[in-house]
């Protein structure tokens, strides 16, 4: 979702469905240098936002739509995350991505820690945003339970933001193309993530297979993933930098965008010539 | 026309204020307010009042399967019809038994075999999807739904009718040996029912399928037109659909006359869709559970249903119950009949907040002054 009232003059991207295997997915692509694969959130629907027009300005950022989401073809073969990222790595195959680094936000940031837990040499960098995956002994609100103006209400941290983005949920059912999106979106979201509930219990032992530095970035004010969460990721992954987005939710690409792409620079920038 | 007695079994000790302090009676309302006491009563009446159904001479009993609501006590519906074989002597139809909701479709084919041996064939066997609330009830992935309900059906209906053992290799089930002992009575097998609130794929599956098709809670202009696309989907699939195919389920209640009728109804009514049935849409409608095709279309549609501020004698007036005198109740059944060519009624006379005396007068009052009259008509021009 567009929520951020950030001054950015935002180039459109280059849209183009890519053919994987027979099946078609939805793919945004903008900038120049370094290719960064961005791994969308569930209840993303589709928007070129701020932060990725920042982080293009340094990198090749590739955001497609996966599999049953958005305006992605539905891929029967998908039923788990482990699913999704053997998905990804055929799309970049498709796209001759040898090594990427991957930003993959909540859901998005799932799917990135199971590819860097099932081929760690082809990521280069990983950065981890409010990622799912883990569970953390702290309650959590059943997001399957809730409409789009409630889940958008605990989305935003900053008032004005949480307002407008309430207003474009409250919204939704009123555009049909987005609605049917939004319906796909949430369809496809439950068949991974209904039970166990955004989380693989199993892939904490896994990410010591992780070989690419990380990147843990989390809002201070999540109230879908709460920031102890962020400990949780922190045991696992060891050497994992953390950085707490202190004005923001669940988001902080959309609350935070002009801090968001600092610190996701400085990180894939460090000790590499751009 | 068929008639048949529908019993929800709701669980009427909820303080009306709880209703008005939740926005689900489904799912999370706290089972602290079950009063087990209470609850043993209750089945003790309930039971009571559907072997009413069989004695003043109804063709049959309806129970139905619900989880974790007090809008129905019968999570395992094949109990209650054990419990009734005994006690009646017509058809107990199980509208139905929630097949995705079972992680093995076999103890269904299993359950329902023995109920139609014990009570000498006279079980009809309804399958459902469960709504949507009961695949938060189970952790269950709304999103396969459908895929299990169809793929729980053919199994246990070649269960029913192919000689074992024989291996079922499907997408959601795989058993190397299917050869369930006992068999059902009946052959090929006990009839089967479809009760939907009209999705287009389920009044084409049971079409195909020549099942009897049993429409719930829904105004009179959607009943008619899934009504008539039933009969078209039939005339697709080369045959002329039944009258006895075609079943109808709404709210019944009859007193001496109009006034009383509606004096004791709509109060028990607004129970049942304001009360019991209220839940949040997201939990009736979730991810996946219909296609988002289907889910736009829906979820539009049904905005008013369970919100809690349902008019009910609005509701009463677009069809979703008949209530009334004798001959008021007797009138609109026989002009619904006739307009919507069912040959199947399955009236919920007990609903809401109905008790005991004013459930088994409506009963009475009705199966004398107006069962006779609908049992001569054939409902013309289908």
């Amino acid at each position: 979702m567009t929520t951020s009232s950030v001054p950015v003059s935002l180039a459109e991207p280059a849209e183009r469905m890519i053919d994987v295997r027979g099946r078609r997915v939805r793919l945004a692509q903008a900038g120049r240098g370094e290719p960064l694969v961005y791994l969308h959130g569930s209840g993303d629907l589709g928007d070129w936002t701020p932060a990725l027009e920042l982080l293009a300005r340094d990198f090749t950022v590739y955001r497609p739509d996966h599999p049953g989401f958005g305006r992605s073809d539905d891929d029967p073969s998908v039923d788990s995350v482990l699913d999704m990222a053997f998905s990804y790595l055929d799309l970049f195959d498709r796209l001759g991505l040898d090594r990427v680094s991957l930003a993959g936000i909540s859901l998005g940031g799932w799917i990135a820690a199971q590819l860097a837990v099932l081929e760690p040499a082809r990521v280069a960098k990983l950065v981890l945003v409010g990622p799912a995956g883990l569970r953390a002994d702290v309650p959590v609100p059943d997001v399957f339970t809730l409409d789009p103006v409630r889940q958008a209400e605990l989305l935003y941290y900053q008032p004005k933001i949480r307002a407008v983005a309430m207003a474009l949920a409250a919204a939704i059912p009123d555009d049909a193309e987005l609605f049917q999106r939004y319906l796909r979106n949430r369809m496809a979201s439950a068949h991974l993530a209904w039970n166990p509930y955004f989380h693989d219990p199993k892939l904490a032992a896994r990410l010591h297979r992780v070989s690419a530095p990380v990147l843990v970035i989390w809002g201070a004010h999540d109230r879908l993933l709460p920031v102890a969460h962020a400990d949780r990721w922190a045991r696992a992954l060891p050497g994992a930098r953390l950085e707490i987005f202190t004005e923001s939710g669940h988001l902080p690409p959309a609350e935070e965008p002009q801090a968001f792409a600092s610190v996701v620079r400085g990180f894939l920038t460090e000790g590499a010539a751009l | 026309m068929k008639i048949f007695g529908f019993h929800l079994m709701p669980y009427d000790g909820v303080p009306p204020e709880h209703f008005a302090g939740t926005d689900s009676s489904w799912v999370t309302l706290s089972n602290a307010l079950f009063d087990p006491h209470r609850g043993s009563q209750l089945y003790q009446r309930y039971l009571a009042e559907l072997v009413t159904y069989d004695q003043v001479g109804f063709d049959g009993v309806c129970v139905n399967e619900h989880h974790q609501t007090p809008y129905g006590l019968m999570p395992a519906p094949n109990v209650i019809a054990a419990v009734l074989v005994p006690q009646t002597s017509g058809t107990i139809a199980i509208l139905g038994n929630a097949l995705p909701l079972r992680d093995h479709p076999l103890r269904v084919a299993e359950e329902v075999a023995m109920l139609d041996l014990i009570s000498g064939g006279r079980i009809v066997s309804g399958f459902v999807r469960g709504i949507g609330a009961e695949y938060h009830t189970f952790g269950l992935d709304p999103s396969t739904s459908r895929e299990r309900f169809y793929e729980a059906h053919d199994l246990i209906v070649a269960a029913w009718t192919k000689p074992g053992p024989f291996e079922w290799y499907g997408k959601h089930y795989k058993f190397r040996y299917v050869n369930p002992w006992p068999r059902p009575l009946q052959q090929p097998h006990p009839p089967i029912w479809s009760p939907s609130q009209g999705s287009g794929e389920t009044v084409d599956w049971a079409a195909r399928n020549r099942y009897t098709y049993l429409q719930t809670y829904s105004d009179i202009s959607t009943v008619r037109r899934v009504f008539d696309e039933f009969r078209a989907a039939a005339a697709g699939y080369g045959y002329t659909a039944a009258p006895e195919q075609i079943g109808w389920s709404v709210p019944v209640f009859v007193a001496d006359t109009d006034e009383r009728a509606e004096a004791i109804a709509l109060p028990a009514l607004s129970t049942l869709f304001n009360g019991l049935i209220r839940m949040p849409r997201d939990l009736f409608f979730p991810a996946g559970y219909l296609t988002p095709a289907s889910a736009a279309r829906v979820m539009a549609g049904k905005r008013a249903l369970g919100s809690g501020d349902t008019d009910v004698r609005d509701l009463a007036g677009r069809g979703y119950a008949v209530i009334g005198s004798p001959d008021t109740v007797r009138q609109r059944l026989e002009e619904y009949q006739r307009e919507l060519g069912f040959g199947c009624l399955c009236g919920v006379f007990q609903f809401g907040s109905l008790s005991h005396e004013d459930f088994t007068d409506s009963v009475h009052l009705f199966a004398q002054k107006v069962m006779p009259a609908l049992r001569g008509g054939a409902p013309d021009g289908h």
